[in-house]
């Protein structure tokens, strides 16, 4: 039976997150599995007045041709993708799986032959990105497969996945919106300020601000969203942090991550589990023992960890930091082959400190507004 | 688990069929209904060294735009599927379906505004192909929806779809050469020729074949296949014929039809079930009262009727003739925005002479 919230879910994306125009060109990326989800938005951007194309593909063949592709097609560049990349209004991305592991056997030097390959549509998609000129969202449907990596049953995790969506809501447009005009006031009371503390049993760390822009993530490029990002400035941050949940790398988590930083770079650094990964990922270029996001999370609707990084970034209560490489927009300089996400818990006996004021205490923003 | 019939069929259509070349760009289009067949070809064509676009389809999604896109969302072409046509070398259709009457509400009009609004995909990839430029294939797989239409269980419809495509044989590709080769000879013998006549129980007519061509439909453009046909000379046909399996037009059967023709024009038409549609496709436009093509089905894999015109025209044993467009490369001149072909049986008491010589009977060739 079909799920009302993918209706619900759908009218969001297009309406809210990517504000679907009539005549606009809007593709649908996504695995066969998530076909239910791509049904429901395709709907809605229909209904929208747009013009949606399928970019539909299948696990089972991406693997075949992982496995079998000769040199040449490994690095060949669809020219349809290309196009479309080059062309297309809107992408709408939609994740979901049969088997979250099923890349686990092939070799790893074709993936990264095949993601250089790739770049060239990367590139492009960045660039268009940075001028504006494409809109773009990236989405969950929740499959077995997905619940299984969450140590859910399938009915659990999709009450998850939609609960973390606001869908459970009345009005989850509403409540995106109201998110958004939340986030934007401390995003504008924290404009001009320099000096930023965070103080908890898992973390005594201080970075600077000064001249760095904060962004509203505000469940328009990631569904769900909820979250403020920013880029510290590179050589401010000083002090320690303990991760509360495991990070992915590659598919494999590291967990019990502690970092110190003297002057922005890392120069202490320990895992409980897989710490050979932590070390490489550190080791991995020039820019990746520096920080290039911190952000606040503020998604009250996801309340554990999944090992999805599109939810678990935003668990609500959370502040979180990546090693590598930083968005341009918020003022970061940071650049790295790296940009990998960790997770600090900040609902107890935590606070957050800008410029001495009290702004954040045990997961809640504590000031108003300006 | 994997059919090997359908790895077979895979090898056939990439192998055979279309010949994929290293380095070819090779489109791979099919509803997610076919996707483990579209698995099998993905995965030939990657072992060719041809370069693969997937174009997935979904019954439902297109369904919804004929039923509630608007004029511009019907009519608006897809630019990455515009390049597809217009650079690519290869077009390997795979079709299956849910749900074969799943169109039956849907407005004819919208479906034509759709049509010939994407009119320019399909005539890119003729006249490319037309030129050498572009190899395409197209083949039905087996599915619940199409056993039910068929009024068989889905593993009787797997034998019938697999016998038909020789498919369920250990060597499929030296089938579709050895009737290749059978089929040859009759287009040369045919070469040069002028007069048919055909006679039997469903039929009595004549027509003129003088400077038109033959077609060996040996399973490159069409899996399975197996006919030879031509555009006979569009005022020569003479006679009568009465069709004895129905005629699909768009998802409605019409049965017990019968022709009578006066210099190449239909002059008499009747059915015995959905008369008007007979009669409104004959009135559609100045060519649809005219023959576009004139058939012999040699495919003695398929015996029996389905309901599915990929199969029905090529049963052995069967001529079909099309009223409507007529395909250019036979030398057809008659153009229409019709192509609806009909099948006659010829394996009781029939014959076809050709120049006064016996060619065809009983469903055989003699010659």
């Amino acid at each position: 039976m079909a799920d009302s919230r993918l209706e619900r879910m759908a009218d969001v994306l297009v309406n809210y997150s990517v504000a679907v125009q009539p005549g606009e060109w809007v593709a649908l990326r996504g695995d066969a599995v998530a076909l239910p989800a791509m049904q429901a938005i395709f709907a809605a951007v229909l209904k929208a007045g747009g013009n949606p194309t399928l970019m539909l593909s299948d696990e089972a063949m991406t693997r075949s041709y992982l496995r079998g592709a000769n040199d040449d097609q490994l690095t060949w560049v669809n020219p349809m993708q290309k196009l479309t990349y080059e062309k297309v209004d809107t992408l709408i991305n939609v994740l979901g799986s049969h088997n979250t592991r099923s890349m686990t056997g092939i070799d790893p030097k074709r993936l990264q032959q095949r993601q250089r390959a790739n770049r060239e549509l990367s590139e492009i998609f960045r660039q268009r990105d940075g001028e504006g000129s494409l809109k773009w969202t990236v989405t969950q449907y929740p499959t077995h497969a997905d619940a299984q990596e969450a140590n859910m049953s399938l009915e659990e995790y999709e009450d998850f996945v939609y609960g973390a969506m606001l869908l459970d809501q009345d009005d989850p447009v509403a409540e995106w919106r109201k998110l958004a005009a939340m986030q934007q006031k401390k995003i504008d009371w924290l404009k001009g300020k320099q000096q930023v503390t965070l103080q908890g049993p898992n973390i005594d760390l201080s970075l600077s601000i000064d001249g760095r822009v904060f962004i509203n993530a505000d469940g328009t490029k990631n569904f769900p969203d909820g979250e403020i990002f920013t880029g510290p400035v590179e050589d401010s941050v000083n002090g320690w942090v303990r991760f509360s949940y495991p990070s992915i790398v590659g598919g494999r988590a590291v967990s019990g991550i502690e970092l110190r930083f003297e002057n922005g770079k890392v120069v202490e650094a320990s895992a409980e589990q897989n710490e050979d990964l932590l070390y490489a990922q550190l080791d991995a270029d020039e820019g990746s023992r520096t920080l290039g996001e911190f952000a606040i999370s503020t998604n009250f609707g996801i309340q554990q960890f999944t090992g999805n990084i599109l939810f678990d970034e935003k668990i609500g209560g959370t502040v979180h930091m990546a090693i590598g490489s930083g968005y341009a927009e918020t003022g970061s300089q940071n650049t790295s082959a790296v940009h990998w996400d960790m997770i600090c818990d900040m609902r107890q006996d935590s606070t957050i400190r800008v410029d001495g004021d009290l702004f954040y205490e045990n997961g809640a923003f504590v000031i108003e507004e300006a | 688990m994997a059919d090997v019939r359908l790895q077979r069929l895979a090898n056939v259509l990439v192998n055979y069929s279309t010949e994929v070349q290293p380095g070819e760009w090779v489109g791979v289009l099919g509803d997610v209904a076919a996707l483990p067949a579209l698995r099998e070809v993905y995965a030939a064509v990657i072992k060719a060294g041809g370069y693969p676009s997937l174009m997935l389809s979904d019954e439902y999604m297109s369904r919804l735009l004929l039923r509630e896109g608007s004029d511009d969302q019907l009519e608006w072409l897809d630019p990455s599927h515009t390049l597809y046509y217009e650079q690519a070398d290869v077009y390997i259709r795979v079709n299956a379906t849910s749900n074969t009457r799943a169109m039956t509400g849907i407005s004819g009009k919208r479906t034509q505004r759709y049509s010939s609004a994407h009119r320019s995909w399909l005539d890119t990839r003729l006249s490319r192909a037309a030129e050498g430029k572009m190899k395409w294939v197209g083949t039905q797989v087996p599915s619940e929806a199409s056993a039910q239409e068929a009024n068989m269980s889905l593993e009787e419809y797997e034998a019938f779809v697999f016998g038909a495509t020789f498919c369920d044989q250990e060597d499929p590709v030296a089938e579709w050469r050895k009737i290749s080769a059978m089929q040859q000879k009759k287009v040369d013998w045919l070469a040069g020729k002028k007069h048919v006549k055909l006679q039997g129980p469903n039929v009595d007519l004549q027509l003129s074949i003088d400077g038109r061509t033959f077609i060996n439909s040996d399973g490159h453009k069409n899996m399975p296949s197996g006919e030879i046909f031509t555009g006979p000379v569009e005022e020569s046909v003479n006679g009568w014929i009465r069709f004895d399996y129905p005629s699909i037009v768009s998802g409605r059967a019409v049965k017990g039809i019968e022709l009578r023709f006066e210099n190449g024009k239909v002059v008499e038409a009747s059915a015995e079930e959905n008369d008007e549609l007979l009669q409104a496709q004959l009135d559609t436009d100045a060519g649809s009262r005219y023959l576009g093509e004139f058939a012999i089905g040699t495919n003695f894999g398929i015996q029996q009727f389905t309901g599915s015109i990929l199969f029905d025209e090529k049963i052995g044993g069967t001529v079909h003739v099309a009223i409507g467009t007529g395909y250019p490369e036979t030398g057809s001149k008659n153009r229409s925005a019709v192509h609806w072909d009909m099948i006659c049986d010829m394996r009781n008491d029939s014959e076809i002479h050709v120049d006064d010589e016996l060619f065809y009977r009983n469903g055989e060739f003699v010659v």
